[in-house]
């Protein structure tokens, strides 16, 4: 059954995946879309421990809990930045990243 | 196996969690009434348990290193020493706590160091303008405290992250903590999204490293943490099978770190943090999250890394990470000084300065180019040195331009002008802290320097040390800038400022500490001399 996928082919999606979330990350304007491209860039890394655990030590659960760190970590990290995206709509009227620039120098 | 006897090792941590709930908690069950007096009286009881507490803990971590007291072996055996007795022996030793949690000579140097950057931070913050919630606030300076005491003693990639953003979570709020403002709002948001991306990039180079150890130990059963920084170590030393992994690894953890202690090109997001954020959140953000961004940076390179250090003889190809940082320092002193000279913001002039300081600090690191022991060690103790007394300085220097923000209403540069004539114990003060950045004998900076200067060119970084030594003096030109304002131009009203209690503890005791570290470094060097005996071992 493991060797139906061979770990590079998984690997290869998750390394897609983090080059997406990359790219969507720094070419979005819009922060919620920002906070989306880290999100998938986190879902990749969580491809990858599951992967390595599954097919490198499964007899060991040290890539399953890592998976569970990060995603617990991520859903804090997401709750503080929606808040801090409010934040700025309130003041600001817009969550677009680039019309957010009081600051010059 | 985790023991009894290991809770005095974590004993600073634990209290700074538990001082965090006692505020919050005093906080909620007080009914405070809206009016403006009873709000400040609820800021400063906040404000206060804060800063009582954290003096209690520094003195507790103190009386635990052993390095002003130690107690003697036939010492009676009473209440007192007792307690002492059982503190030292949660003291600098032994083996990382279940292997993942050191508390070495580092660690215990770096929660001296990071717990008085949060005491003058509270003390900073005691007088700052009012701010809603402020046990919340007080909280999770505190959280955050203690998120940096284990990224200093992480030693393994689960931890490591988690006490990333242990730190990293509080300090996003902290910096966007006036929230009905747009500069601060807009800074916290910065942060946070330049954060969130740099710890993706983070995670990504960890779980690359994690497969490669895992694939390294996939044959054998004996294996069982591979997420611990010396097992990555032993793996690397074994086995070259997807070797290339392990570097691509390495790049992201650095690039991920290199975004927290904010080093070109990772540098975008700190001017405008740096200026929006609140002033004494920005002394802190720009000295202890810095630190022990470094503290991290120096373990996870040294115990996980040591055998791709790598030389500074070629740059044909990447050998290994001090040619990594070497490109990283660079960069960052010539960035860092040059985008600092045409600054009119204060604030944002001293943001592009700790910049700069932190090509600086990459400076000791490349020590590790150098295959002697002696080498090595002389960069740790540079390192180490030049941390504390950066973080010193730089409150020193964030602390008293939020006094001037605080009275003129403003942190341009033109706010400064005449001070000497408003307030010329301030403006003293501010020019110690200014001139020790700069890099002026006989002040803590000059030594710092010299120290950093020292380590590089005898691990043969030579031509960078030239650089640096260039670069030091075009930063003359901008420190000098803030100088010309205090002392020669003429200030826009003579009113005399008046520097509040808690601001001018900290500066006060931040100048005393440039001068007394300046004259006499052997006071602390010898202490610092103790890192490299633990966290140099190994591969």
């Amino acid at each position: 059954m493991i060797n139906a996928v061979p770990l590079e082919w998984v690997l290869t999606v998750s390394a897609a995946l983090f080059c997406i979330g990359l790219f969507g990350a720094l070419s979005r304007r819009n922060m919620v879309g920002i906070l989306m491209g880290v999100e998938l860039m986190l879902n990749s890394v969580n491809i990858n421990l599951v992967a390595f655990w599954r097919y490198l030590e499964p007899r060991f659960i040290t890539g399953q809990t890592f998976a569970l760190f990060v995603i617990t970590v991520a859903a804090a990290e997401a709750a503080v930045g929606l808040a801090m995206i409010i934040a700025i709509y309130r003041n600001w009227a817009t969550v677009n990243a680039d019309d957010v620039d009081s600051m010059k120098g | 196996m985790f023991q009894l006897t290991d809770i005095p090792r974590i004993l600073p941590e634990i209290l700074l969690i538990v001082l965090a709930l006692l505020v919050l908690g005093s906080d909620i069950f007080e009914r405070w009434s809206n009016d403006a007096a009873s709000q400040r009286e609820r800021s400063r009881s906040a404000a206060s348990l804060t800063i009582f507490g954290l003096v209690m803990i520094f003195v507790i971590v103190l009386l635990q290193s052993g390095y002003v007291y130690k107690l003697p072996e036939d010492a009676p055996v009473n209440f007192f020493t007792n307690i002492v007795r059982n503190l030292q022996s949660g003291g600098p030793v032994g083996d990382p706590i279940l292997g993942v949690f050191a508390t070495d000579h580092l660690t215990v140097i770096a929660r001296l160091t990071l717990i008085a950057a949060a005491l003058l931070t509270a003390l900073l913050t005691l007088d700052f303008r009012p701010i809603g919630h402020p046990a919340e606030f007080y909280a999770l300076l505190l959280s955050s405290t203690a998120g940096m005491g284990l990224m200093a003693a992480a030693n393994e990639l689960i931890l490591a992250y988690l006490a990333v953003e242990l730190t990293s979570i509080p300090l996003y709020i902290m910096a966007g903590y006036f929230r009905a403002e747009t500069k601060s709002s807009e800074a916290g948001m910065k942060y946070f999204l330049f954060g969130a991306l740099s710890s993706g990039i983070l995670l990504y180079g960890m779980s690359l490293t994690y497969g490669f150890v895992a694939n390294a130990f996939n044959a054998s059963i004996s294996a069982n943490n591979l997420t611990q920084f010396d097992t990555i170590a032993r793996a690397a030393f074994l086995s070259d099978d997807g070797r290339g992994m392990l570097i691509l690894g390495m790049i992201f953890i650095i690039a991920g770190l290199g975004y927290k202690v904010a080093v070109v090109p990772f540098h975008g997001w700190s001017p405008d943090v740096y200026q929006g954020a609140p002033t004494p959140v920005t002394a802190f953000v720009s000295t202890a999250s810095k630190a022990a961004g470094f503290f991290l940076l120096y373990r996870v390179l040294v115990t996980a890394f040591p055998g791709l250090n790598g030389s500074l003889e070629s740059f044909d190809e990447l050998s290994g990470w001090t040619t990594l940082l070497a490109l990283l320092t660079l960069l960052t002193l010539i960035v860092g000084n040059l985008a600092a000279l045409p600054q009119n913001n204060a604030k944002r002039l001293l943001a592009y300065s700790s910049i700069a300081q932190a090509g600086f600090i990459l400076l000791a690191l490349l020590a590790w180019a150098s295959p002697l022991p002696i080498d090595r060690e002389m960069g740790a103790s540079a390192l180490i040195y030049y941390l504390i007394v950066y973080t010193v300085t730089n409150i020193g220097a964030f602390g008293a331009l939020a006094v001037v923000s605080m009275a003129v209403g403003g942190d341009e540069l033109s706010d400064l002008n005449g001070l000497a004539r408003r307030n010329l114990g301030l403006t003293v003060l501010f020019t110690v802290s200014v001139l020790s950045l700069a890099g002026i004998p006989p002040l803590a900076g000059f030594f710092a320097k010299f120290y950093v200067f020292m380590a590089a060119w005898q691990a043969g970084a030579t031509w960078l040390v030239i650089i640096a030594l260039v670069t030091t003096i075009i930063s003359l030109y901008y420190y000098l800038r803030f100088l010309k304002a205090m002392f020669i131009t003429a200030p826009a009203d003579d009113t005399p400022i008046a520097t509040p209690l808690g601001m001018n503890a900290t500066l006060i005791v931040t100048t005393v500490l440039l001068l007394v570290l300046g004259i006499f470094p052997n006071l602390i060097l010898s202490v610092i001399d103790q890192v490299q005996a633990v966290a140099g071992a190994g591969f």
